[in-house]
């Protein structure tokens, strides 16, 4: 009785001491050695800077009117196709807050529009 | 007979669980690295960010709207940042378009900054500015940090540590009107008007100093410079050093080297350039610098 109780004990620390252990590693993780973001790629920016990143893209196409440079430049945000992150960002304009102005929406509408009949020369790498 | 087992036991418990966690970070759920911000970019991509805010710049003509995009990218000195990236674009062999709108930015940048006015491309309109741009960047902290308060972004709100945003503001709209793509000094070609020693001992090397003039004696920014010498070559621009004039460059000399100055690929080239020496009034000598006029005619 005594000696299954000796056994039982140890079993509870045993397991207290994987909890601790799995703790201490969490806190070296998040608190000692937390996660900087660094080297990051912009298919990893947050929806706001995406957006703004599609309108970058908008205002110099509207100038340029070079489609596969627009492509070529969206291509980082990644996405199946070049229209993707462009209808993405629209969507964030058009439900966010965040007050758009209707000429920014329209370049974004127009170079989404152009982007889904826009058919890519072999030689434009696609995301 | 009694068996004695020390306290090994909880050791290996600990160790299991450092392992188990390890294992659960790295390999069960990795860090996924979303919602980040455009300063924690890498550094090549921190540079297509740049460029591709100059060009929407020469789009725009917002230069509000361009600074607080450089502002995002957490650089210490933005202007000077982008002064670099645009002098190596821009010395590249073949420059691409995005080299020479990084050059205008950086101009506009340090002429905004000295109180003038930035350059305008082919008569463009002045974009009506109806609020200010989206968020900037604090000091960098340690802190983890909610997303707005007042934006529903994503459910998977991860890691922020080592970044801090702040509240973010409206996002810029302007009205936008199609410019010309900008090219460096259209025109006639440029010809050596001056050339005179300069003889100041504040100078630490010897320099050759180039300021470009168009025919109404008006600074000429944006100009190619090319110095050759034996076995080397270096390219650069006027109007990125604007606090010394838009139309202002200048080169570092080694003494007993000779060089040729000349203005873009088809300018007359002015060679024989070498460092001479000046005499001070107490009787030592120091390296004088060359300044070279070219006039457009």
């Amino acid at each position: 009785m005594y000696c299954g109780t000796i056994t039982y004990m140890r079993w509870i620390l045993f397991f207290i001491s994987i909890a601790l252990g799995i703790a201490a590693g969490l806190y070296f993780g998040w608190v000692v050695s937390p996660v900087e973001y660094v080297d990051t790629t912009p298919d990893s920016l947050r929806v706001d800077y995406k957006a703004d990143f599609v309108l970058m893209v908008a205002e110099t196409y509207q100038a340029e009117k070079d489609l596969a440079q627009a492509a070529r430049r969206l291509a980082l945000l990644g996405g199946n196709t070049p229209d993707t992150p462009v209808s993405e960002a629209i969507q964030f304009a058009t439900t966010s807050r965040l007050p758009y102005s209707e000429v920014d929406l329209a370049l974004m509408r127009t170079l989404a529009q152009d982007l889904q009949s826009w058919e890519p020369s072999p030689e434009v790498p696609q995301p | 007979m009694k068996e004695r087992r020390g306290h090994w036991y909880l050791l290996t418990g600990f160790i299991i669980g450092v392992t188990l966690g390890i294992v659960y970070a790295w390999k069960i759920n990795p860090v996924k690295y979303e919602n980040t911000l455009p300063a924690s970019l890498r550094a090549d991509f921190k540079d297509q960010y740049r460029e591709l805010i100059a060009v929407a710049y020469t789009a725009n003509k917002s230069l509000e709207r361009a600074k607080v995009r450089l502002a995002q990218l957490g650089d210490p000195d933005p202007k000077q940042t982008l002064a670099i990236q645009a002098q190596h674009s821009l010395a590249a062999k073949n420059p691409r378009p995005e080299a020479y709108a990084l050059g205008q930015l950086a101009i506009a940048l340090s002429q905004a900054e000295s109180g003038g006015s930035p350059p305008s491309q082919g008569g463009s309109p002045v974009p009506k500015h109806t609020s200010l741009p989206a968020s900037t960047l604090a000091n960098p902290t340690l802190t983890v940090l909610p997303l707005r308060s007042t934006e529903t972004l994503s459910p998977a709100v991860t890691l922020t540590q080592g970044i801090k945003p702040t509240a973010s503001a409206p996002i810029l709209s302007v009205t936008l009107f199609p410019t010309q793509t900008y090219t460096p000094t259209p025109g006639s070609p440029f010809s050596l008007e001056n050339i005179q020693l300069v003889c100041e001992q504040i100078r630490a090397q010897p320099l050759i100093m180039i300021q470009t003039l168009d025919a109404a004696d008006q600074p000429v920014p944006g100009v190619e410079i090319i110095v050759t010498w034996e076995n080397g070559e270096d390219r650069f621009y006027t109007g990125l050093k604007p606090e010394l004039g838009l139309g202002y460059a200048d080169f570092a000399m080694t003494p007993s080297v000779v060089y040729t100055v000349r203005l873009g690929d088809e300018g007359i080239p002015e060679s024989g350039i070498t460092p001479k020496e000046c005499d001070s009034p107490s009787g030592t000598r120091y390296w004088g610098s060359w300044r070279l006029v070219f006039i457009q005619k």
